[in-house]
C-alpha cells in the first residue's frame, strides 16, 4: 500500500453562483483535511456547513474553485482516482426498474468486473448487506433501509480501499442503523478507510477514529476522537456490586485530597437504542448489554 | 463557466459550418422531389398555413389524409364550399400528390357544378352562373396543381376532361389530352384528343385528328369509334378512295365503348 | 466477514464496455416502463384508422394505410427520442442516481454516450419491428387492391397495355424499397432529436423543461427552411428579427431534411445519393450536438 494519504484536501474553496444574478455563495472556505489509510474519519457539522460539498469535491462530482483534493495521491479530477472509492450518497436512489441483483451487476460492470468474478461479488455483497431474499425484487419495492444497504453493497462491489458514506443511517430504523454501524466497524477491522458524515453523533462517536467539525464552510475543530472528547480533568470509574460501605469509603478517600471532588454518582443507564433493540429484535446476540455511563 | 463559453462558441462554429450543408442537401432533395414544397410559400398568401405545414413535418401526409377524409364527408353532405376549402388545405399540404388535385378539381367541375345545375331551390339564372363558376374553379385547381406537377399526365388528362365534357371547348381539351399523352400518359389520350379535334370547326384540326386516328388504326387498334371517326374525317377531308380504310373493315373484336373516361 | 484484505484494483474495463453497460441499463429501464405496450396500442389504433375508413380509390386506400403506419413510426420515434431522453438524464440528476454512477470510474462522456446509444438502440429496434409489421400490412392490402383493380379492368374489357399501366400505378404507391429508406430517414431524424434533447438536458435541471424546450426546438427545426428563406431572400437590413433568425438558423438543425416520407408515400423513389446526403447530414448534426453536450456536461456541477 502506498504511503499517500487516503484522502488529502488542501485549502479547498468552493463557491456556488446562484440565480440569474449569479450571486456568490461560499459553500466551503479554505478547508484542509487528511484521512490516513485504515482510518475512520467522521465529518460532522450542522446542515449547510459544507460537508456534502466537500465530499462531492473529493469524489470529483464538483470542481474546486481553489485548492486541491486527492485520493491515494491521485487528483479527484481524474477518473482514475475513483477506482478505489465506493460512495454511498445520502438517501440513495437506484434505477427502480432493476432488481437488487441487477443493480449490483450494473455497478459492478461499470467498475470493470465481469463474468464469474462479478457474480461472486454480487452474491457476497447481497449476503453482507442481508439482501439475499430481496435480490430478485425490483428496487422500487425496497424500504428506505434496504435502499441504504443496497447503496452500501454497490459502494463495496469493486472492493474499494476508501468508502465514502454520506449520512449512511439517515431515515433508517434502529436495527438497520445498527447494522450499518457494525458494517463500518468491520471495514475498520479489514483495514478499509472510511470517510463518513452523520447527524447521529452518538454513532459517530462509536465508530470514528478522527473527526472534523465543520461550520459555515470552515473546519472549526479536527483531531483524534479520544482527544477531542476527553474531559482532561475528570476520571470515570464504573463499579459492579459495590456495597454502600465501599461507596462510603471511596467518598472519604476522595475528601482527603484537597481539590478533588465527586461530580456525580448514580446508576448507569442503557441507551434507548439498546433498549429498543433488546425488545424488538429476537436475536439480540449482537446487542451486548454493556451499559453506558450517562 | 469556461465550458459554457466553449459550448456556445462550438455551437456557433458548428452552426456556420452546417448552414451551407443544409442548403445543399435541401436543394438536392428538392430536386429529387423528395421534399414537399411549401405550397403557399411563393404565393405568400397565408403564412399560417405554411407555418402549420412546416410544423407538421413528416406528418403532412397523414394530416392531408385526414383533411381529405373530412372533404369526402363534406362531399357526401353536399357542403360544397367546405369541400373546396378542405381540398384546398389538402392540396396545400401535399402539392406533389396529383391524386388530390385531380379529385379536388373533379369534385368542383363535376359534382358541385352538377349539383347546382339541378338544384331546385336556386333560381334558374343563378343555377347557370354557379354551374359555370364551379367548372371554372375545377380548371383553376388543375392549373395550380400543374404548377407543382407540370408533367403529370393525370392532371393534363383531367384538364382535358373538363374542357371536353363540361366546357365543351374541343381545342383546349385536345391540347390537354395531347400533353397528357406526350408526358407518358396512356395511349388512349391520343384518341381522346382526336375525337375532340374532330369536333372542332377548322380544317386544320381535322387534319391533325385524321393523322392521330390513322396512326391508331395502323397500330392495330381498330376500335369502332376509331373507324367511325376515320370514315367521318375521310369524308370531310376528301381523302382519295385508295388511301381510305376499308368500308367494312374486318375489325378486331374490340369493346364497343373504348375507355373514354380514364 | 469473509473478505480478504482489500487489494488495489487493476485498471479494467474499456470505454466501450462501460458505454454498453449504461446503454443496456437504459434499454432495460425503458422496456420495463412499458414502452412496448404503449407502442403496440398506438400501432393497433393507427392501423385500425388506416383500414377503417371508406375511401374513394384504391390508390387513396393504400395511401391512407401508409400515412397511418408511417405516422405511427414518426410519432413513436419522436416521442421516444424526446421523452426517453428527458426522462432519463434529468431524472438521474434529480434522483441522485448520477452520483453513484459518476463516483465510479466512469468518465462523463461514457455516461452521455451510454444514455444516447440506449435511447437510439430502442428507437432503432422499435422502428425495425414496426417497419416489418407495417410492410406486411401494406403488401397484403396492395395485393388485394391489385387483384381487385385487375378484375375490374378485365370485366370492362380494357386492353392489356392499359391494364398493366393501371396496375403499375397501384404498385408505384404500394410496397417499395423506398419505404424502408423513409423509415431510415425517420430513424435519422429521431437520432438528431435525441442528440438535441441530450444537449438540452445537459444544462437543464428538470424533466419538464427538457421536454418542453426540445419540442419547441423540434418545431423551430421543422421551419428552418422558412427561417433561411427569410434570412437570405429578404432585404439586407439588419433588424432584431434577422439577428434572432440567424441565431436560430445557426443553432438548430433543419429537421425538414428528413421528411422525405411524404413523397415516398406518394410513390417517389429514393436514390442512394439522397440516402447518403441525409445520412451524412444526420451524422454531422449528431456529432456536433453530442460534442457540445459533452462540453456542457463535463463541467456540470452535480
Amino acid at each position: 500500500m502506498s504511503e499517500a494519504a487516503a484522502v488529502e484536501v488542501e485549502n479547498l474553496t468552493k463557491v456556488f453562483r446562484l440565480g440569474v444574478m449569479r450571486s456568490a455563495f461560499v459553500a466551503v472556505r479554505d478547508l484542509s483535511l487528511r484521512v490516513q489509510p485504515g482510518e475512520v474519519y467522521g465529518l460532522i457539522g450542522p446542515n449547510g456547513s459544507g460537508k456534502s460539498t466537500t465530499m462531492k469535491v473529493i469524489l470529483g462530482l464538483l470542481e474546486p474553485d481553489q485548492g486541491t483534493s486527492r485520493i491515494f495521491g491521485s487528483s479527484s479530477l481524474r477518473v482514475e482516482s475513483r477506482r478505489e472509492v465506493g460512495f454511498l450518497p445520502e438517501n440513495p436512489y437506484f434505477y427502480k426498474h432493476l432488481t437488487g441483483r441487477e443493480t449490483l451487476h450494473f455497478y459492478g460492470r461499470l467498475c470493470g468486473l465481469r463474468g464469474s468474478e462479478l457474480r461472486e461479488r454480487e452474491q457476497e455483497m447481497l449476503a453482507l448487506t442481508r439482501l439475499e431474499d430481496a435480490a430478485e425484487r425490483r428496487v422500487a419495492g425496497y424500504s428506505k433501509g434496504m435502499l441504504q444497504r443496497l447503496g452500501l453493497a454497490q459502494a463495496l462491489i469493486h472492493q474499494p480501499r476508501l468508502v465514502v458514506l454520506d449520512e449512511p443511517t439517515a431515515g433508517v430504523d434502529p436495527e438497520g442503523s445498527r447494522m450499518i454501524r457494525d458494517l463500518i466497524l468491520s471495514f475498520k477491522e479489514r483495514g478499509l478507510t472510511v470517510l463518513v458524515t452523520s447527524h447521529l453523533l452518538e454513532q459517530m462517536q462509536e465508530v470514528c477514529d478522527r473527526v472534523g467539525i465543520m461550520a459555515r464552510g470552515r473546519m472549526v475543530k479536527e483531531g483524534p476522537l479520544e482527544e477531542l472528547i476527553a474531559v482532561e480533568n475528570q476520571t470515570e470509574m464504573v463499579l459492579e456490586n459495590a456495597t454502600p460501605e465501599l461507596l462510603a469509603e471511596v467518598r472519604v478517600a476522595v475528601a482527603r485530597h484537597a481539590g478533588a471532588s465527586i461530580v456525580r454518582s448514580g446508576h448507569p443507564r442503557t441507551t434507548l437504542e439498546r433498549l429498543f433493540l433488546e425488545n424488538t429484535v429476537e436475536n439480540t446476540a449482537a446487542a451486548s448489554s454493556e451499559p453506558h455511563e450517562e | 463557466m469556461r465550458g459554457k463559453k466553449l459550448a456556445v462558441l462550438l455551437l456557433l462554429g458548428f452552426g456556420l459550418l452546417k448552414l451551407p450543408m443544409e442548403r445543399a442537401v435541401s436543394a438536392r432533395l428538392n430536386q429529387a422531389e423528395l421534399l414537399s414544397p411549401f405550397a403557399s410559400l411563393e404565393l405568400r398568401e397565408n403564412l399560417d398555413q405554411t407555418a402549420f405545414a412546416a410544423v407538421l413535418g413528416g406528418l403532412r401526409s397523414l394530416v392531408a389524409s385526414v383533411t381529405y377524409m373530412r372533404a369526402y364527408i363534406a362531399f357526401e353532405d353536399g357542403f360544397w364550399a367546405e369541400v373546396d376549402r378542405l381540398y384546398a388545405l389538402t392540396t396545400r399540404l401535399q402539392p406533389r400528390n396529383v391524386a388530390y388535385w385531380d379529385e379536388a378539381a373533379w369534385q368542383m367541375a363535376f359534382n358541385a357544378a352538377s349539383h347546382y345545375l339541378h338544384d331546385k331551390g336556386t333560381r334558374e339564372y343563378t343555377r347557370g352562373a354557379l354551374y359555370q363558376q364551379y367548372i371554372d374553379r375545377g380548371i383553376e385547381i388543375l392549373r395550380e396543381g400543374l404548377r407543382y406537377n407540370p408533367d403529370s399526365p393525370r392532371l393534363w388528362g383531367a384538364l382535358g376532361d373538363i374542357y371536353a365534357r363540361r366546357k365543351r371547348e374541343p381545342l383546349p381539351a385536345a391540347e390537354a389530352y395531347l400533353k397528357a399523352e406526350a408526358d407518358g400518359g396512356p395511349a388512349y389520350y391520343q384518341r381522346l384528343a382526336a375525337y375532340q379535334l374532330l369536333q372542332a370547326p377548322d380544317r386544320e384540326s381535322w387534319v391533325k385528328a385524321y393523322e392521330l386516328l390513322r396512326a391508331t388504326y395502323d397500330a392495330g387498334k381498330k376500335f369502332p369509334s376509331v373507324i367511325d371517326g376515320l370514315h367521318e374525317l375521310e369524308r370531310r377531308l376528301k381523302i382519295p378512295p385508295d388511301q381510305r380504310i376499308p368500308e367494312k373493315a374486318s375489325e378486331k373484336k374490340a369493346p364497343s365503348v373504348g375507355p373514354m373516361a380514364p | 466477514m469473509k473478505n480478504k484484505a482489500p487489494a488495489p484494483q487493476p485498471a479494467r474495463g474499456g470505454h466501450l464496455s462501460r458505454i454498453l453497460t449504461l446503454a443496456g441499463a437504459t434499454v432495460t429501464q425503458l422496456l420495463r416502463m412499458r414502452i412496448l405496450v404503449f407502442l403496440l396500442v398506438v400501432c393497433v389504433l393507427m392501423v385500425a384508422f388506416g383500414f377503417g375508413f371508406p375511401v374513394s380509390s384504391p390508390e387513396q386506400k393504400l395511401k391512407l394505410l401508409k400515412d397511418a403506419t408511417f405516422g405511427t413510426l414518426q410519432i413513436f420515434s419522436l416521442v421516444l427520442a424526446v421523452a426517453a431522453t428527458a426522462l432519463l438524464l434529468p431524472r438521474d440528476v434529480e434522483d441522485r442516481t448520477l452520483y453513484t454512477i459518476l463516483s465510479k470510474p466512469v468518465p462523463r462522456v461514457d455516461y452521455l454516450l451510454g444514455k444516447y446509444l440506449g435511447v437510439i438502440f430502442l428507437i432503432g429496434a422499435g422502428l425495425i419491428i414496426l417497419d416489418v409489421v407495417l410492410s406486411g400490412l401494406v403488401y397484403f392490402q396492395q395485393q388485394a387492391l391489385l387483384q381487385g383493380t385487375e378484375a375490374m379492368l378485365r370485366s370492362e374489357g380494357a386492353p392489356e397495355d392499359e391494364i398493366l399501366q393501371q396496375l403499375a400505378q397501384v404498385q408505384r404507391v404500394g410496397l417499395t424499397w423506398s419505404m424502408h429508406a423513409a423509415t431510415w430517414a425517420i430513424f435519422l431524424k429521431a437520432a438528431v432529436v435525441t442528440a438535441l434533447a441530450l444537449l438540452i438536458s445537459s444544462f437543464a435541471s428538470s424533466t419538464l423543461f427538457t421536454m418542453v424546450s426540445t419540442f419547441l426546438v423540434c418545431v423551430l427545426g421543422q421551419g428552418q427552411e422558412l427561417i433561411r428563406e427569410y434570412l437570405f431572400h429578404g432585404s439586407f437590413s439588419v433588424t432584431m428579427e434577422k439577428v434572432v433568425a440567424l441565431l436560430l438558423a445557426i443553432a438548430l438543425p433543419d429537421l425538414r431534411l428528413f421528411d422525405i416520407v411524404d413523397n415516398v408515400i406518394a410513390g417517389q423513389s429514393v436514390t442512394w445519393g439522397a440516402m447518403a446526403s441525409i445520412t451524412g447530414a444526420a451524422l454531422l448534426y449528431v456529432v456536433g450536438y453530442l460534442v457540445v453536450a459533452q462540453v456542457v456536461f463535463s463541467e456540470k456541477e452535480l
